[in-house]
């Protein structure tokens, strides 16, 4: 069928989905399956949206693809996306939204108009800003940016850089800077408390990474580039106390202040759009399948609302069948049996302390009743004392797993990485696992090298006299080797004595991250979570 | 969010900030001082802004001010930054060429 207008033909799909990342992808493959002829256009040179900047391992459970890297979620979407004949065109910018789901894409020199009996905009988000003196400064750049820059083109963004929030973002794209080879001089949030997974939070803190809270930026210095930060102590009414001010060499300042919805597309096609602060900005006013208010124009990911790759994938999911059902290609029992079971998937990733209703709220107990680590929230690490309280972390003679994962996250990678049944989290994914004495731990390290918030180690007493031998989880390189002596860092990142490595453990398996067993003192074995190679200290 | 906005509200006059000079818009390099000054001249929309001062009309469409300009505007006005319309939003949704612009086709031939 083609459509007639002003003598010309427009080349028409059953669905054109505006954004190829993990939500537009999930959605094309799903109208696809269900036998419509679907086009994917994404701006970018590149399919995958977010994903392929993500080189770390996924929170959430195997339905969800916890544990895969984003990067290999994103190659996985784009063969199935082949395989069921969905159409992607790159360095395709959709500029227009018109009535009649009548849409226009810049290719190369063209502006060409297709047409849509649907539309599934699933345009993702952009990062938010914010001033200070100096911020229009090169050297000031988004966390999104430094991250495309190292993860996509393997460019370092700078040396020293300092970065500015502590959520999610913020935290991850700080491990992956130092990952990099760059030196984070120090995370700040002007909130008084860490925004993102205490896990993440921890892997940056043992690093030596420090943590200042209620603290924001009040100058980029530097003439032609940022050669330093001045950042100041916050009272509660955001303004700087006197005397706190600090000073931070620098080259580099990444900003990670949250992200807002790209929804102007769905403005100019008249969507109805609400502004919810808890979605991150203006939002298109959409049904439970994500359809906006008008009829066959659909949402998915970001775009509706800032959330996780693992979320974008299900709405995803949802807007692909219902916009099949809406053009007929399924009926109505078969969308309401699908949707249910992906409506409850969904479910289970927003629940928790960092579910969507507690945002803002300040919880001091998890659900099972263990108090909340403030020391975390507030330095990025577990005490030693707080360390032992949870069930993850129970002494026992032998090789054993200690997990230091203390907050109620979507999350449960690593009782399926246990196939001696150490480490329990039942149904509910987002409790606390629980390390069951009573098991017998073989000390494969597959829970190590499973576990996405890098917090579980490996405790040893009975290898040799005087020594613990302690397993991490490890994944900077170059890799250390049998023999090497290091610094052994605590959870706060201090150096506490040296540390031998007794052994470094690669697998397929384990998908790049990398065993090492490092022995200390015994007195230490509780206290020791990192290793610092010397050559990286004398450079 | 409000569609229509009371003007008859007094806001005062437009008085100087230490951080008046700070550039808010980069694209089109306008300060805050020229957005506050702007407010005070009568520009109580952001899209009212937008004409008259061309924030968020460079290469960027506004994706880094917007919202900071929507901050600025809503403390002066004293309200909530939720109670301001979004600029509008109009093809094209990037900056694109007026060749291009003209180069239209419709796919498929
Ligand atoms: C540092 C970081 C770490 C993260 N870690 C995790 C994690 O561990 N687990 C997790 O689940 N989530 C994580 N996320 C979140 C996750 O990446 C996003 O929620 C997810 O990518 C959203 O998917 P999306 O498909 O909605 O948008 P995106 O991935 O942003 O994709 C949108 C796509 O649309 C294209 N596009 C936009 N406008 C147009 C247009 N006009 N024309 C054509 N194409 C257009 C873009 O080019 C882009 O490819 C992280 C995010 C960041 C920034
Ligand atoms: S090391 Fe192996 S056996 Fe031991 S808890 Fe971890 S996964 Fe289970
Ligand atoms: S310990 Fe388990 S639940 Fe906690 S971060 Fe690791 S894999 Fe996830």
């Amino acid at each position: 069928m083609t459509f007639e207008r002003a003598g010309a033909v427009m080349k028409r799909y059953d669905v054109i989905v505006v954004g190829a990342g993990p939500a537009g992808l999930t959605a094309s493959i799903e109208a696809a399956k269900n036998g419509l002829k679907v086009v994917v256009f994404d701006e970018n040179a590149k399919p995958g949206g977010q994903l392929f900047k993500q080189i770390h391992k996924f929170f959430g459970s195997k339905e969800h693809k916890a544990k895969m890297r984003g990067f290999k979620i994103g190659d996985e979407l784009l063969k199935t996306a082949s395989e069921v004949g969905v159409e992607v065109v790159l360095n395709a910018t959709v500029i227009g939204i018109f009535p009649d789901k009548e849409v226009t894409v810049n290719i190369e020199d063209q502006l060409i108009h297709y047409k849509g009996d649907a539309i599934i905009v699933a345009t993702g988000a952009t990062e938010n800003m914010v001033t200070f003196e100096g911020w229009t400064l090169p050297g000031v750049i988004g966390a999104g940016a430094a991250q495309t820059m190292m993860n996509l083109h393997s460019v370092k963004p700078g040396n020293k850089v300092l970065m500015l929030g502590s959520g999610n973002v913020g935290l991850v794209v700080s491990y992956q800077l130092l990952q990099a080879g760059c030196e984070v001089v120090a995370v700040i949030d002007a909130a008084p408390r860490i925004g993102g997974y205490g896990v993440h939070a921890s892997k940056v803190t043992r690093c030596g990474v420090p943590f200042y809270l209620s603290h924001t930026i009040i100058k980029a210095e530097g003439d032609t580039r940022v050669t330093g930060v001045t950042v100041g102590e916050v009272d509660g009414n955001w303004q700087i106390i006197e005397g706190t001010q600090k000073y931070f060499e620098a080259d580099t300042i990444c900003l990670a202040v949250g992200l807002s919805p790209m929804s102007q597309l769905l403005k100019m096609a008249g969507c109805t759009m609400e502004q919810d602060p808890k979605k991150g900005g203006l939002v298109p006013v959409c049904n439970q399948y994500g359809e906006t208010s008008i009829s066959g124009i659909f949402v998915a990911g970001d775009v509706s609302g800032i959330e996780e790759a693992s979320s974008a994938m299900i709405e995803g999911k949802i807007s692909g069948i219902a916009a099949a059902y809406s053009l007929g290609y399924i009926d109505e029992e078969s969308l309401v049996t699908k949707a249910k079971v992906l409506e409850a998937s969904l479910r289970s990733l927003r629940q928790g302390m960092f579910a969507p209703e507690n945002r803002g709220k300040i919880l001091d107990k998890t659900e099972e009743g263990y108090d909340i680590s403030m020391n975390l929230l507030k330095r990025g690490y577990l005490t030693e004392e707080e360390v032992e309280s949870y069930p993850g972390v129970k002494s026992k003679k032998g090789i054993h797993p200690v997990i230091e994962c203390s907050q109620n996250i979507p999350c449960n990678p690593c009782q399926d990485a246990c196939s001696k049944k150490c480490i329990l989290i039942g149904e509910k994914i987002t409790s606390l696992p629980v390390v069951d004495k009573e098991a017998t731990c073989t000390g494969c390290g597959m829970c190590v090298a499973a576990c996405s918030g890098q917090s579980i180690f490996l405790v040893d007493e009975s290898q040799e006299e005087g020594y613990t031998y302690i397993t991490i989880p490890y994944e900077f390189l170059p890799l250390p080797k049998k023999g090497d002596i290091g610094l052994a860092l605590n959870r706060s990142g201090s150096e506490v004595g040296q540390a031998e490595v007794v052994k470094v453990k690669t697998a397929k398996a384990y998908d790049h991250t990398h065993l090492l067993t490092i022995k200390v003192p015994t007195e230490l074995g509780l206290k020791v979570r990192f290793f610092k190679q010397l050559q990286e200290v004398l450079v | 969010m409000s569609k229509i906005r009371d003007r008859s509200i007094d806001i005062g006059t437009y008085c100087p900030q230490p951080d008046d000079q700070l550039i808010i818009c980069r694209c089109e390099e306008i300060t805050k001082g020229e957005i506050r000054q702007a407010i005070y001249d009568g520009m109580h929309t952001l899209t009212e802004l937008r004409r008259f001062l061309r924030t968020g009309m460079g290469p960027c469409q506004g994706q880094s001010c917007s919202k900071i300009i929507q901050g600025i505007l809503a403390r002066e006005l004293k309200i909530s930054h939720l109670e301001l319309e979004p600029a509008m939003s109009r093809a094209p949704m990037r900056p694109i060429e007026m060749s291009v612009l003209g180069n239209e086709v419709k796919g498929g031939e």
